[in-house]
């Protein structure tokens, strides 16, 4: 999913899927997560970057 | 798209084919489990057994989160569900498993107040926005899901939200294998392991499969020529006489998972002395509760739960197909009494499911088509 936008302070990003559909995903397993990034999430947790920005 | 185009290319997958065709013994039969039930789905959506010889068999594991609850745990989340002021949350996979007196979807329709979410972070809202309802997370999932638990725990716990707590039913991928490799009932050739959960847990706790059983391993993706390449890699090493985990997943995983998800892991979890695996009974530090620390989050706790023990129905077989014992075909009721619409085991439930897998995409018989 690719991110959106993201709230540092709340750990969580808004990440858009293959569909389009937005969902707030908490990325405190990836670090310096930016807005841009690719990630695998599951069950709205980031496991790790596909591709940075 | 990215990351999956590329993975789906068809030319390609003819040569991988190709290629698995020319290392193969004519006349040796190769057995190959794919652990993970994302992998089966991988399977028959994209119809990879037709692009393998006949000789190499793929065994479906146990690694489907949904298919291993059993029915019990169906019951006491069902218990817990009826307190008036419960709100129980579960993923949408979990509402049509059945119990020994019905599903989630069935308590919900007799007046439980019983939701669907995409993450445990949706139940916490849910518990921000309802402060005078209890709200329980029935949560499930191997190695991959509980971090978000556990993240959602401590969340739970930063921000003082005291009606939110969690029903564990979080399992661990390897006691079941090593179960597996123990049973005098499979011969197994090698494993094609389970890429989501080895983001979280590594490739190198599976090990233990090459050096102590000598079977090989390839940590594998999910787009049909990541899955293609791992039955190759796995085959490669049969005929050079090795046995290794290989990582054919490198774009996810790394060799040594994600470090802060297990140590996330071990503070907010410990091991169950025993779990009950539905169709495969108990099986010792095989699954996950919250650890002393975080038992006011236990629901297990706060409400008495039943500890309800139910035997499977007697026409299920669900237990033999985790094993990959039988192929789903092999049951009497696949397709006539168990459906999709009619699940009668969880096999049949959710979408990586085996029984589900071969319904959905017609493999009904054993008939195989091979190139
Ligand atoms: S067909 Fe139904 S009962 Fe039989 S093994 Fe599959 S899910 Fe279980």
């Amino acid at each position: 999913m690719r991110v959106t936008s993201v709230d540092d302070t709340c750990g969580i990003a808004v990440c858009v899927g293959e569909r389009g559909s937005a969902i707030e995903v908490m990325i405190a397993l990836v670090s310096a997560v930016r807005i841009g990034d690719v990630l695998l999430v599951h069950a709205g947790t980031a496991l790790t970057r596909l591709a940075p920005a | 798209m990215k990351f999956v185009d590329e993975f789906r290319d068809a030319a390609l997958g003819e040569k991988l084919s190709a290629e698995i065709a020319s290392i193969v013994e004519p006349g040796r039969h190769y057995k190959i489990m794919e652990v993970c039930g994302g992998h089966t789905h991988t399977i028959y959506r994209y119809g990879i057994d037709d692009l393998l010889p006949a000789n190499v068999e793929l065994v479906h594991g146990p690694g489907c989160p949904v298919c291993v609850i059993p029915m019990g745990r169906v019951d006491d989340g069902v218990a817990i569900a009826r307190h008036a002021d419960v709100i129980l949350t579960c993923f949408g996979d979990m509402m049509r498993v059945p119990g020994g007196n019905g599903s989630f979807l069935d308590a919900k329709a007799a007046g439980a107040d019983i939701r669907m979410v995409y993450s445990p972070l949706d139940a916490l809202r849910i518990a921000r926005e309802h402060p005078d309802r209890q709200v329980v997370f029935f949560a499930i999932g191997f190695e991959t899901t509980a971090p978000s638990t556990a993240l959602t725990v401590l969340r739970a716990r930063a921000e003082g939200i005291r009606n939110f707590t969690v029903m564990c039913n979080h399992v661990t991928i390897l006691p079941p294998l090593r179960a597996l490799l123990e049973s005098p009932d499979l011969r197994l050739d090698g494993f094609i392991g389970p890429g989501h959960v080895c983001t979280v847990v590594g490739a190198r706790p599976f090990e233990f499969i090459a050096t102590q059983y000598h079977k090989p391993v390839a940590v594998s993706g999910f787009e049909p020529l990541d899955f293609l390449q791992s039955v190759y890699m796995v085959l490669k090493q049969l005929a050079d006489g090795r046995c290794e985990v290989e990582n054919q997943y490198t774009r996810v995983v790394p060799y040594d998972g994600n470090l802060q998800a297990l140590k996330l892991l071990s503070q907010v979890f410990e091991l169950r002395p025993h779990f009950e695996w539905r169709g495969l009974g108990f099986i010792s530090q095989s699954a996950l509760q919250l650890a002393p620390e975080f038992r006011e989050y236990d629901a297990e706790i706060r409400f008495a739960v039943p500890g309800i023990r139910v035997a499977d129905p007697k026409a299920c077989q669900c237990g033999e197909v985790l094993k990959g014992v039988i192929k789903p075909w092999e049951c009497k009721v696949f397709g006539t009494a168990c459906t999709p619409e009619h699940p009668i085991g969880t096999c049949m439930v959710s979408s990586e499911g085996a029984c589900a897998a071969y319904y959905n995409f017609g493999r009904v018989a054993r008939e195989r088509v091979v190139v």
